[in-house]
């Protein structure tokens, strides 16, 4: 769905409305572990999430495209950005129980669709406020 | 139908017509990018470290906001701003009290009921309402204290709702005096805005005139988060690189401003930006982002605000060396796009 429409106005001032333009987007989650002291590298995590998406879509489903944008090591918190298929991602994140046999669980934070800022700031203004 | 639809709209102008301040209500954060500089102007400085504080209320109970002292001290001059804190508006009742005067709750369908005031069905609701919002304008004839629109909602708020929430209050300037009493009455604290300031160095940086606004949007997040764009096509964890055509700039600064801050002092920082943008420099634009609170009721010209998904809601303003600008404003699909 996009809808252009555009406006002028003695030709100085232009307005365009885009609906539903953006291809990506964007997730902040972070990874709980049984065991805290487990610490996972970029690659780790990002091949983790792959076996996840291809026990649940197989073949097709590992080959989804996404990113991680940013990962913090100590925290286990990564930025991911995802090409059309949230619904895919999301619900394989949900249902990744364990991680090398220990219980593990995906919280999704925040999910923007607009700009990977937005993911940061987030319902965290707690966290501001306590610093 | 996709329901987190965001809408996303682009301004340009190309004349030196006066940039005018959106005036997002409720404000968390601001942050500025400031190419090929590696440390503020004074002025620019003083501005962002100078920004107002606001207080954290615990637990107010909220007939308090309809105290006639207060209402005839604070609300009546447009002096006084405050929103529920650590409410979340999908799923508790929310409460922002605007500078025109207008208080706003947002409730669920239980708390609406016992509340028994006046309301309407939320933008957000599913097939059957589950959510109401109830606006007053506190400043109107009939809710006049001592009126009996006045008196209904009070009793309501002390007797049968009894709502109560922790709430940020801020104030314009030289306003502290009016709300010290409604302070003397609970437990609060006063809080700084936060300013974070980075200086990044050898930055990639596209054209915004050349390039689609969601990557250029894209981008200025990705920079704001601290995101590296050194990516190629192939490599495995990320693909995301800086839009085409882009230019390295060696320095940059990024300043971000976290806190419940007021329109005035944004207009101050927006005056300040402008005027930094006019001398002549190696880049030619700057660019502020104002992000509201997710949760908020209202966002926008008093408009109710939703959270779906993401809560979105912020407007990014690039600024040029020839008093053009464009301005990026990024909502929530039920959102009301302004006008």
């Amino acid at each position: 769905m996009k809808e252009v429409e555009e406006k002028e106005e003695a030709s100085v001032y232009q307005r365009v409305v885009l609906k539903n333009a953006s291809p990506y987007h964007y997730l902040k989650v972070r990874l709980v572990l049984e065991d805290d002291s487990t610490r996972l590298s970029a690659v780790e995590l990002k091949y983790f999430i792959i076996t996840g998406l291809k026990s649940l879509y197989g073949e097709v489903g590992a080959a989804l495209n996404f990113d991680v944008l940013k990962y913090d090591e100590d925290t286990l918190t990564a930025f991911l950005r995802v090409y059309s298929s949230l619904v895919k991602l999301w619900s394989s994140l949900t249902l990744l129980g364990s991680y090398q046999n220990q219980a593990c669980a995906f919280r999704v934070l925040q999910v923007s669709r607009l700009n990977p800022r937005s993911s940061l700031i987030i319902r965290i203004f707690s966290e501001v406020i306590h610093s | 139908r996709v329901r987190n639809a965001e809408r996303c709209a682009r301004f340009a102008t190309r004349s030196s017509t006066r940039v005018k301040h959106e005036g997002a209500v409720s404000t968390v954060q601001v942050s500025v990018l400031l190419p090929e500089c590696s440390s503020a102007p004074s002025h620019l400085d003083s501005v962002l470290n100078n920004f107002s504080s606001f207080y954290l209320i615990k637990k107010l109970p909220v007939y308090e906001l309809l105290d006639r002292h207060f209402l005839e001290t604070a609300v009546y001059h447009g002096a006084v701003f405050g929103l529920s804190y650590r409410t979340r508006i999908d799923e508790d009742n929310c409460v922002a009290l605007m500078p025109n005067g207008h208080l706003t709750l947002s409730l669920d369908k239980d708390s609406f009921e016992i509340l028994g005031f006046e309301g309407k069905p939320s933008r957000f609701k599913h097939r059957t309402a589950t959510r109401f919002v109830v606006s007053v304008d506190l400043t109107d004839s009939s809710m006049a204290p001592g009126r009996r629109s006045y008196l209904r909602l009070l009793t309501s708020l002390k007797s049968r709702l009894q709502l109560q929430t922790d709430f940020l209050l801020s104030h314009h300037p030289g306003g502290g005096a009016s709300i010290q009493p409604l302070l003397s009455r609970c437990d609060w604290s006063q809080h700084r805005p936060e300013v974070n300031c980075r200086v990044l160095t050898n930055l990639p940086c596209p054209a915004p005139l050349s390039c689609d606004p969601h990557s250029f949007l894209e981008w200025l997040g990705a920079v704001d988060a601290g995101i590296s764009c050194e990516n190629s096509s192939s490599s495995f964890l990320s693909s995301f690189v800086c839009p085409e055509p882009n230019t390295m700039h060696r320095h940059a600064l990024s300043v971000s401003v976290s806190g419940l801050l007021l329109p005035h002092d944004i207009h101050r920082l927006l005056q300040e930006l402008r005027r930094y943008v006019e001398q002549p420099r190696l880049a030619s634009w700057v660019s502020m982002t104002v992000r509201g609170f997710a949760d908020s009721p209202v966002s926008c010209s008093n408009h109710e605000h939703g959270f779906l998904r993401g809560g979105e809601n912020f407007y990014t303003l690039m600024m040029f060396h020839d008093h053009t600008y464009q301005l990026h404003l990024a909502m929530g699909a039920h959102d009301v796009c302004p006008p």
